[in-house]
């Protein structure tokens, strides 16, 4: 045995390997957490966060490599339920409960329950008090009743009926919370440190890790680049650390040409020609709202001007038929049509719209699909037999040919594709640009706004901030989200 | 792709037709009366009702929808278009009635399902029970008989050596298989049952696409009733009972998926021959009418069972081809060019 001067660490992973296929998820992760400690974990889509996750509580099995908690190894076949035993608990975003049960039935599902109903209804309430919702939340009231952040709460304290709770794993906690919600919520997470519970907080938050995280770790590609104590951080590091082919990337500065578009929100917002322009913000945040109003998707039309001229669209048919084309961040529910043709998939909008295209459609697939280096089966094949970064250029494809859109709405246009068809797209977005599309580009990636746009406009619940391209541009766009969330603004990041 | 894949593909996907052949051969054997023109031409006269109810029902399966109230609006349109030929002695005011009652139920049908986002499974079966009863009220169960002469000739009209209905089947066939292959709404249609979110960020109107579908389903159902009363020469209230079932046997035979977003015409067809020829078969076999219902329902089955299994044949094939095509450096690969004109439209 040997002898150590440090604890045994909560929770270790040791040379943890994670394939899905062909695809290295997890790449021998060695990370170990000491009890109390709350780690930040950080990285863009696909950077292996949730594979963290998801190997810890059992949902995936790992390739290779041991995971220890407090010393002991854990099985092999790790399964969900036996993750809750070991009191490893993960919080989602959307909790999982029941909708339509009340709070005492959800507390009680797929766990052990006291024999009577007043056993039931006092340990529930002891749960309830542990995370200080006892007074706002009532153990009868249905579950579809309660705001996002009190169902968090619901799902906190359903994991203390399940014994001590060992390892807390947050995946994206704080993105649809309200300010207030937020503070609540970090206060119960220290308040679990404190008695010992070791913390993973996974976020795009930046501002929320640095708050409540004593120590962050950053994921890119499945590997783990970088491990620090937040205060010997500082936001070049970081942001170095989240997207290093930023320091390769050439600064082009273009110059826009006529304005486009202007949409009145909390300030005016415009868009010209010849430049590509990002709408930053959290994940599901307001910016992905703006798109969605500029193609006629929202109850209430936004208030803006397409080329000098009043611009409402009620409809998509609208948008389209004024030439604003929207290419939709969920790519197979709003986007493909799984079970058609990849020629088809393109061509589908213009089918029906004749005028428009002057073009033979054939001869429009054959060209996207050079134009954007699509490789995969022929035309006639089904587009779900396309890989990720494939199916995203067809559904680029269909909005850019044959038609020219006036304005080209992107939503996290290279979110799940692999770098190369990250910079195929890019060119291609580019080139539109200088043939005189405006293009938007709403993301919650700064990478992705850093590589594709001239300029951002940056959402922080009801702010809208500026952000013109520097050399700088990544850095400045987390500056001024820790700006905004009232945070010093001194190079040296200190946990609060 | 090998190309034992690629037959098994061909296969799967033409599944219908290779049974349609064997089912020949098999009553051929049985009984050689049944192979003969006259026979054929018998077949082909049973099943034109049938085949008009089936293709517009064809295309609301590919929507994901579907319209089980089609038997009854059949039945209603026959009594109600032969009170109005008896009460006024004109069998074209009576034939207008009728089509008058299948598009307004067929409109009532879309409405609910496509701008109230009712179940269409339903509220066409709630629409079954609605028109078939009502066809009973009106009548009070009886037979509507004595129909004007002229009317009664329309079930024997040649057009040169060719039976009208049979015309009226061709030509029914033809403007569907023009309109999924040829025309933009066949693409909607498809787009629509495969994704009813992206298609409504399109620019698709994805309610006046499918009211539209009810409405021809409704009407075709009409035309599909006064075709029967004429053949038969009286409208009988339940004159279309059982159709609805029969129709979505043919379609689900045809390789239309019932989950919507895949279909052809020219599966359908063979579809419609497929049940013809089992009907007809067993007739010639002696076999009884309850029994044949209870043949026609296993059909069924077995048409859903099939529909889930090509489904699920081809999907993985594909995927194999993909993966395959994705090592390849060509970025163009149209080495699969389309063969079959209604082919183009099934890509599954």
């Amino acid at each position: 045995m040997i002898l150590s001067d440090r604890e045994t660490p909560r929770l270790e992973f040791r040379s943890m390997t994670v394939d899905f296929g062909a695809t290295r998820a997890l790449s021998s992760l060695t990370l170990s957490i000491q009890p109390g400690e709350i780690v930040g974990m950080l990285g863009h889509n696909g950077a292996g966060k949730s594979t963290v996750l998801n190997v810890a509580t059992g949902a995936v099995s790992a390739t290779d490599g041991e995971i220890l908690v407090d010393g002991k190894l854990l099985p092999r076949k790790l399964t969900p339920k036996d993750a809750i035993d070991l009191g490893l608990t993960v919080i989602h975003q959307e909790p999982a409960l029941a909708q339509n049960l009340s709070v005492l039935d959800n507390m009680f599902l797929m766990r052990p329950a006291p024999a009577t109903r007043t056993a039931r209804l006092q340990a529930a309430q002891t749960a309830l008090n542990t995370v200080d919702a006892s007074s706002s939340i009532s153990l009868h009231q249905p579950v579809s009743s309660l705001t996002l952040g009190q169902r968090q709460m619901v799902d906190l304290a359903r994991s203390e009926l399940a014994g001590e709770v060992r390892v807390l794993f947050l995946d994206e906690p704080t993105a649809a919370l309200g300010d207030q919600e937020t503070r609540a919520l970090h206060d119960l997470i220290r308040e679990f440190a404190a008695q010992g519970t070791a913390i993973i907080y996974v976020s795009h938050r930046l501002p929320d890790i640095i708050d409540v995280c004593s120590r962050i770790v950053v994921l890119r590609g499945g590997i783990l680049v970088h491990d620090q104590p937040t205060a010997n951080l500082t936001v070049r590091e970081l942001a170095r650390a989240l997207a290093p082919e930023l320091e390769q990337d050439a600064r082009i500065v273009h110059m826009p040409g006529t304005t486009v578009l202007e949409v009145e929100l909390a300030s005016r917002l415009t868009f010209a020609e010849n430049e590509v322009v990002g709408l930053f913000g959290m994940a599901a945040g307001p910016q992905f709202a703006v798109l969605d109003a500029l193609f006629g998707l929202t109850h209430t039309p936004p208030v803006a001007q397409l080329d000098g001229m009043p611009y409402r669209p009620s409809t998509p048919r609208i948008a389209i038929r004024a030439g604003v084309h929207l290419v939709p961040g969920d790519r197979e529910q709003d986007g493909l049509v799984a079970a058609m043709s990849a020629a088809d998939n393109v061509r589908l909008p213009w089918l029906f719209r004749r005028k428009r295209s002057n073009q033979s459609t054939s001869t429009t697939y054959v060209k996207a699909r050079a134009d954007l280096a699509i490789l995969g089966p022929g035309a006639d094949a089904p587009i779900a037999e396309f890989s990720g970064g494939n199916r995203q250029k067809h559904l680029l494809a269909r909005w850019i040919y044959p038609s020219r859109p006036r304005v080209l709405l992107l939503a996290q246009p290279t979110q799940g594709v692999d770098i190369s068809a990250k910079s195929d797209i890019r060119r291609v977005v580019r080139h539109l640009a200088g043939e005189g599309t405006a293009v938007l580009v709403a993301s919650a990636e700064t990478d992705e706004i850093a590589t594709m746009c001239d300029r951002a406009y940056v959402f922080f619940g009801s702010h809208i901030v500026e952000i013109p391209r520097t050399d700088d541009f990544d850095e400045q766009l987390l500056h001024t989200l820790l700006d905004l969330a009232n945070l010093p603004n001194e190079t040296k990041l200190e946990p609060a | 792709m090998t190309a034992t894949e690629r037959a098994k593909i061909l296969l799967a996907q033409n599944g219908i037709f290779v049974a349609l052949l064997l089912l020949i051969v098999f009553f051929s054997t049985l009984n050689p009366r049944f192979f003969s023109f006259s026979n054929g031409e018998t077949v082909l006269l049973q099943i034109v009702e049938l085949g008009i109810i089936a293709l517009p029902i064809a295309f609301i399966v590919m929507t994901g929808s579907v319209d089980l109230s089609v038997g009854s609006i059949a039945s209603l349109t026959a009594v109600i278009s032969g009170m109005v030929m008896n009460e006024t002695g004109s069998p074209v005011v009576g034939i207008v009635a009728g089509l008058a009652v299948g598009l307004l139920t067929g409109a009532i049908n879309g409405f609910l399902v496509a701008y109230f986002g009712l179940s269409s499974m339903v509220v066409t079966l709630g629409a079954l029970s609605v028109w078939g009863g009502l066809a009973l009220v009106i009548t009070n169960g009886a037979t509507v008989t004595g129909l004007p002469e002229s009317f009664r000739a329309l079930g024997k009209a040649m057009v040169g050596p060719v039976p009208l209905q049979l015309l009226l089947l061709v030509l029914a066939i033809a403007t569907a298989g023009y309109l999924l292959a040829r025309h933009p709404i066949g693409r909607q249609v498809l787009a629509v049952g495969g994704n009813p979110r992206a298609s409504h960020l399109i620019g698709i109107n994805v309610p006046r696409v499918r009211m539209l579908l009810f409405i021809a389903s409704g009407a075709s159902a009409s035309v599909a009733g006064i075709l029967l009363s004429a053949k038969i020469q009286a409208a009988s209230p339940t004159i279309g009972s059982g159709l609805e079932i029969q129709a979505l046997t043919v379609v689900l035979l045809g390789g239309v998926a019932f989950s919507g977003g895949v279909g052809r015409i020219s599966s359908v067809v063979a579809g419609l021959l497929f049940v013809g020829v089992l009907r007809n078969g067993l007739i010639i076999l002696g076999v009884s009418p309850f029994l044949q219902t209870a043949l026609i329902g296993a059909t069924l089955i077995a048409g859903v069972a099939m529909d889930s299994s090509v489904q699920r044949l081809v999907n993985e094939s594909w995927a194999k081809r993909g993966k395959q095509a994705m090592q390849a450096t060509s970025p163009v690969d149209d080495s699969h060019t389309p063969s079959d004109e209604f082919a183009q439209s099934s890509a599954r």
